[in-house]
């Protein structure tokens, strides 16, 4: 008799999952109409990645609901429907095939690992997705066609901080360059570009280290380092091994400028590191929450003046560039994923109003901007520092 | 109906037999059909999932013939399937045509696992657990740093499957080559737990030293197990690469491996149709919980973000739950339900 009870407690269970998920489906049917522009959504809200995931999910939403809040686009409006992939390559994959069987026009994603994992599979259905994922080698349409983001690529942010640093660098010694980063794909992605670029404008390699993702602990890589006084530390990471490092460098006396990408340093950096975080240069590719620049109150408007994190901007400025796409593609005929891409390719200079470095692509050269901000962490905040313009040089691209 | 009831086996060739009984034959033959005329009855979306359920249920059997069948635990999995990935795309890259590949891919992840299946003869249960782990460190090391071969952190991009010129570049085509090469490799991995190696398999899992004594090769066993759950792996590897047409070391993490684990033990560790099972429910369970948030999320917007986040605590509640009530996993259920609906009604 229990075991009967086991049964049907389970069979209720599976029933009400199928059927909660058949009613889930019903609705998306019920929502589409004429007038109307799907976009898919493919983002880590609960993975290793969902404490950035979270805020660039909200900040692709916000620019969606702006979209539509000043008539939609070309007069259509964005159904924006964003799915969890968990940083998963088998979720993000079937939420994909649900995604292009639904016929989105173009898609929003966001890790590596997803992204990379549909390069051809987007390039096969000709569908435009958008990333956050910046590595250099989805910005060389060769290889891969319909991929898009709107910062400028990691290789670009590490060569725009080394110009700065050296533009900015008054001793008569070469400046001495460390590099610390996780062996990991996204760690490895902008090493050898920097390195290259470091060797060019004269810099002193005087060392690198592989410090985890998930680490604890950096000092057996800081200590060597200690001896060889770099003036200039590269931490590849994410925000949780940055402030390992940073906690690690001020306990072990180790004094240099810490720089870090778009993923290194961000709001919550200087709640993990404290004061260890102070003086660190960040690179981002979108402005600061309540900076001074023309289209903030457009943020403040969609956010309903909560503060929020750099990557939300960066997330709605990903929105407002893919709708500038759609809007070009509808004034020269239907919208679909090869008009979005060829409109996209026209695309000179869309001025973000300093939300980000305004966006261009080419047939032949997907990279977005060639301009990175650097911000420096003091006080407990971000500040504007500089924005730093590289030349758009062939040799670089997907590199 | 031919004058007795039951199943009576008058030799051990008759009891051995893949299957049984006609009606057994019946069904099966049924259920193929049913899985046929899928991609007509289905839309794009569904078979994608099923191309992905084909893709686990080789790699779920080939481990359970390692750990459920052979007793050897292996947390390196999720890497032999990155060695066959790797080699099946390098070859197909090279010019050599699909199904060479695959089976190419299939040897070199067989070599990976008897390299790394060498210690299996001094270490067991969890000693060997953390050897295994230790091959899947460092053959994610190797496909991160290998770049000539693997790509590096660019990872690998490999064209679509392609038969004498017939290329499988759209689901439903995809769902044929798959459901045939899975269907190949269930009925592999089923007679070979009918020969002699199969046999010895089992022993090896429940005494090693009475395994020994009746004559079976330890080594050579548990060799001969790595590597053909490794050539499967590696042939799951191989369509996999194929499939997605991209791969990454990020990949073929150490979550692959458990997510594998996880398969087996659902399913039923041992067993053939366990793994299926197991692979079948592993892999709908994140879309069954994907499409209940969402539903939920449009009932209550407002809190939609925690249901996501509850959403990853539910799937681990479900693995528990399962552990707990189903410890032999869904196999076993479903031999429950069978014999209860075999006496019906007269169970008592």
């Amino acid at each position: 008799m229990k075991r009967m009870l086991k049964c049907v407690a389970l069979g209720v269970a599976l029933m009400s999952l199928v059927l909660g998920g058949c009613g889930g489906e019903k609705k998306d049917d019920k929502a589409a109409s004429a007038k109307e522009i799907k976009i898919g959504g493919i983002i880590d809200l609960s993975g290793p990645t969902s404490s950035v995931g979270v805020p660039y999910a909200e900040g692709v939403k916000a620019g969606a609901a702006y979209l539509n809040g000043k008539g939609g686009v070309a007069g259509m409006k964005i159904n924006l429907d964003v799915q969890d992939d968990a940083y998963n390559v088998q979720q993000g994959l079937s939420i994909y095939k649900k995604f292009a069987q639904d016929k989105v026009a173009a898609i929003q994603g966001f890790g590596t690992n997803v992204t990379e994992a549909l390069m051809r599979t987007t390039a096969k259905d000709e569908i435009p997705f958008f990333s956050a994922s910046y590595s250099a080698h989805l910005t060389d349409p060769k290889s891969a066609p319909y991929n898009f983001f709107t910062s400028a690529d990691y290789s670009t942010q590490m060569r725009a901080a080394l110009k700065y640093f050296k533009d900015n660098w008054k001793e008569s010694r070469k400046p001495r360059l460390a590099l610390l980063y996780p062996d990991h794909p996204y760690g490895l992605s902008p090493i050898q570009a920097g390195k290259d670029y470091a060797a060019e404008l004269g810099f002193d390699l005087v060392g690198t280290a592989n410090v985890d993702l998930k680490a604890i602990d950096a000092t057996t890589q800081l200590l060597p380092l200690k001896d060889k006084k770099p003036d200039f530390i590269w931490c590849g990471g994410t925000t949780p091994s940055t402030s390992v490092i940073l906690k690690d460098a001020k306990k072990i006396g180790l004094k240099a400028t810490f720089f870090t990408n778009i993923w290194g340093t961000d709001e919550n950096l200087i709640k993990m590191a404290g004061d260890a975080s102070e003086g660190v240069v960040s690179l981002q590719t979108a402005a600061v929450y309540g900076q001074d620049v023309p289209g903030m109150k457009i943020i403040l408007e969609a956010s309903k003046n909560q503060p929020q994190m750099t990557h939300y901007i960066r997330g709605f400025v990903s929105m407002l560039v893919m709708g500038e796409g759609i809007r070009l593609a509808a004034a020269k005929g239907p919208v679909t994923g090869p008009s979005i891409k060829a409109a996209l390719e026209t695309m000179k200079d869309f001025d973000l109003q300093g939300l980000a470095p305004s966006v261009s692509y080419l047939p032949s050269d997907h990279r977005p901007s060639m301009a990175v901000f650097l911000y420096k962490v003091g006080g407990g905040k971000l500040t504007f520092l500089a924005q730093e313009t590289l030349e758009r040089k062939a040799e670089w691209l997907g590199k | 109906m031919r004058g007795h009831c039951g199943l009576f086996f008058e030799s051990y060739r008759a009891e051995a037999a893949v299957f049984p009984s006609t009606f057994q034959r019946v069904c099966l033959g049924l259920f193929v059909a049913a899985l046929l005329a899928c991609p007509f009855m289905l839309s794009s979306y569904y078979v994608s999932v099923m191309n992905l359920i084909f893709i686990a249920v080789i790699g779920a059997v080939s481990l359970n013939l390692l750990t459920g069948v052979c007793g050897q635990i292996s947390l390196g999995h999720g890497a032999f399937i990155g060695v066959g990935a790797y080699a099946a795309a390098q070859a197909s890259l090279h010019g050599a045509p699909f199904l060479a590949a695959l089976v190419l891919g299939g040897f070199a992840a067989a070599l990976a696992g008897m390299v790394f299946g060498v210690p299996s003869l001094r270490l067991k249960g969890i000693y060997l657990a953390i050897a295994t782990l230790a091959a899947q460190l460092i053959l994610e090391y190797v496909f991160l740093h290998w770049e000539s071969v693997t790509g590096g952190s660019r990872g690998l991009v490999v064209n679509a499957p392609q038969i004498l010129g017939y290329s499988f570049d759209t689901e439903r085509k995809t769902f044929y080559l798959l459901l045939a090469v899975t269907s190949l490799c269930l009925l592999c991995v089923t007679n070979v737990l009918r020969s002699r190696h199969g046999r010895a398999f089992v022993s090896i899992r429940d005494f090693y030293l009475s395994a020994e004594i009746a004559g079976v090769n330890l080594f050579s066993s548990k060799l001969a197990a790595f590597g053909l759950s490794s050539f499967l792996a590696g042939v799951a590897g191989g369509l996999w690469a194929h499939y997605t047409m991209f791969i990454s070391a990020e990949q073929f993490g150490i979550g692959l491996s458990v997510s594998y684990l996880a398969m087996i033990i659902i399913g039923g560790l041992g067993s053939v149709s366990g793994s299926v099972m197991g692979a079948a429910f592993m892999t709908l369970l994140p879309e069954f919980l994907n499409a209940g948030s969402s539903a939920l999320s449009g009932v209550l917007p407002d809190i939609s973000g925690s249901i996501v986040a509850l959403r990853e605590g539910v799937f681990g509640l479900v693995l528990v739950l399962f552990l707990v009530f189903e410890p032999e996993g869904l196999a076993n259920r479903w031999r429950l339900i069978k014999a209860y609906w075999k006496l019906y009604p007269f169970s008592h």
